[in-house]
């Protein structure tokens, strides 16, 4: 459904933020972009959506395409309109707006105002903990309830493709599940879902297949089963050992704690 | 000595004039909003649609039922052409450099309305009845009047249309975040445009509810500047707030007109407006219903 062959992406000109990354997101999956800071993940979703655009990047080779078409470097509202939602990272709420007018905006593309009142049911209907806030100043909301109203926005516009940017960012344990909770009902439904996070965890056992990203490459990919029993990433990202215990990081060098990828 | 209708004079005069201020700062408000620009040159365009108004009506001798809305579209195509040649070029440049640009606006459109209009005083047509409203012993000019009610009717409507309508909630996504905007798939800058288009027509009924009926020349912009306290003192995001602080300021001016300045012999009731707007930026620095900043803590 969306391919990435060879992306590279510059900011300024100068700073090579994603060094060519071929990834793929069949229809109906849900696919996880893992990494640590600055890895390039987010510049990866910023790329598919042409957000990139106000933050003087491009893409300067390789190709973006949707379902066949090509996208990169195109109108981020068409990229919308073709199915593309970019949920950024920060939970990005329009925070002076009540919940119910963040999600009507969200529906600013509905044909009718009926069916952009079918579409708020349905997302009030998916998300419960919505229909009671509809009037509450989305700035003065929680964090979790704040990643719901986004992620309520982004389904008013009628997507094929979720791309979410660290949903779990600086939420509480049980927000996180919640959150994951309604980003698994809607892989239930057949959306796709692609997931940026550095949760490693609660992104592994939604997700079907993973990629790893480090300094804007793609260092390892495979089946999220397969991640889950990687050696590595147990290591580096799930802070287990072999055995599945809490690895003491006193009896090693500090050199030594961070896997170097090379290629 | 104190005469109650004398009083009731003043304070009704005043407000009216307020809610004319009011119209031209929603103008300003409907601008910043969009592109987060302060535009320095929104007197320019009150002139700007002034002089198309009589051009349209007195040169060319149009009815008033045919120039006025060819009026209206004019100023929305200079509107949309300011954006198009100086601030769309502009998008992700810092807001200084933008504001820079709205001043040599001003410079340039002043120019234009010299070169195209010349600088004598014109007579501007009467749109609105001279006769004044009278209720008892109040007197009221009959423009003014018209003018507030259209400037409330307006003011409420674009209020509810940026609060509850799709079209105006995209707009106010605009206001509040432009990439946010961008990622909902809202087009910023057909935004910004619609903002000039209707920044520029609001200011052309300000200019026909100004000028009914006055002389006309390139100093009337001077408007812009008296209706810039009222638009600080709403904050720069509430259209229904600006009604409000025009009434505000448009009363204490004409009070302060009425009652102090022949006492000191001075315009102090000029001057009062930004005195008041100061005050309130001490206490509240968004203005009375701006956006204040959220903070979680």
């Amino acid at each position: 459904m969306l391919e990435l062959s060879n992306v590279e992406v510059l900011y300024s000109d100068v700073i090579l933020a994603v060094k060519g990354i071929t990834l793929a997101v069949p229809k109906g999956s849900c696919i996880t972009l893992l990494g640590g800071n600055g890895a390039g993940k987010s510049t990866t979703l910023k790329s598919i959506s042409n957000v990139l655009m106000t933050e003087d990047g491009k893409v300067t080779s390789g190709t973006i395409s949707f379902e066949g078409a090509r996208i990169d470097g195109g109108d981020p509202a068409k990229i919308v309109r073709n199915g593309i939602v970019h949920v950024m990272e920060g939970r990005r709420v329009l925070s002076h707006l009540t919940v119910e007018q963040n999600l009507i905006a969200g529906g600013h593309m509905e044909p009718s105002t009926q069916s952009m009142r079918r579409r708020l049911d349905g997302v009030y209907d998916r998300i419960k903990r919505l229909a009671s806030l509809k009037s509450r100043t989305t700035g003065y909301l929680s964090g979790g309830e704040q990643q719901m109203v986004v992620i309520g926005r982004a389904l008013m516009a009628n997507p094929k493709l979720i791309m979410i940017d660290e949903p779990s960012l600086g939420l509480a344990p049980m927000m996180v599940d919640e959150v994951f909770g309604v980003l698994r009902s809607l892989k239930d439904d057949g959306l796709t879902l692609l997931i940026v996070e550095q949760n490693t965890r609660v992104a592994l056992d939604l997700a079907d297949f993973g990629y790893v990203m480090e300094d804007g490459r793609i260092v390892l990919e495979g089946n999220a089963a397969d991640l889950r029993a990687n050696e590595d990433i147990r290591e580096f990202y799930l802070g287990l050992n072999l055995e599945g215990e809490r690895k003491s990081y006193r009896s090693i060098k500090h050199y030594r704690r961070r896997k170097r990828w090379l290629g | 000595m104190f005469d109650p209708i004398d009083f009731l004079n003043y304070l009704i005069n005043g407000a009216l004039v307020g809610l004319l201020y009011a119209l031209i700062a929603m103008g300003f408000i409907v601008i910043y909003r969009a592109s987060k620009v302060f535009n320095f040159a929104q007197g320019e365009l009150v002139v700007f649609g002034g002089f198309v108004v009589w051009w349209m009506v007195i040169q060319t001798g149009l009815p008033l039922v045919v120039a006025l809305p060819l009026a209206m579209v004019m100023s929305a195509l200079f509107g949309l052409a300011i954006e198009r040649i100086f601030f769309s070029r502009l998008v992700g440049e810092s807001g200084f450099a933008m504001v820079m640009v709205t001043i040599g606006l001003l410079i340039l459109i002043r120019g234009l309305i010299l070169v195209l209009f010349g600088p004598q005083v014109r007579p501007f047509p009467i749109i609105f009845p001279l006769k004044p409203v009278i209720i008892g012993d109040i007197l009221i000019p009959r423009s003014l009047l018209i003018g507030a009610m259209i400037t409330v009717v307006v003011g409420l409507g674009l209020s509810w249309f940026f609060n509850n309508t799709r079209a105006g909630l995209k707009m106010t996504a605009v206001a509040e975040d432009h990439q946010v905007a961008l990622s909902m798939g809202i087009s910023v800058k057909r935004s910004i445009a619609f903002a000039w288009a209707l920044g520029a027509v609001l200011s052309t009924l300000g200019a026909i509810i100004y000028l009914s009926g006055k002389s006309l020349n390139f100093l009337a912009s001077d408007i812009g500047l008296s209706a810039l306290p009222v638009a600080l003192l709403a904050g720069f995001e509430s259209i229904a707030g600006v009604l409000l602080a025009g009434l505000i300021v448009g009363a204490v001016q004409g009070l302060v007109t009425a009652y102090v300045d022949p006492v000191i012999g001075g315009a102090v009731g000029s001057v009062f407006p930004f005195v008041i707007m100061l005050v309130i930026l001490f206490i509240r620095p968004t203005g009375m219903f701006g956006w204040r900043t959220i903070e979680r803590v």
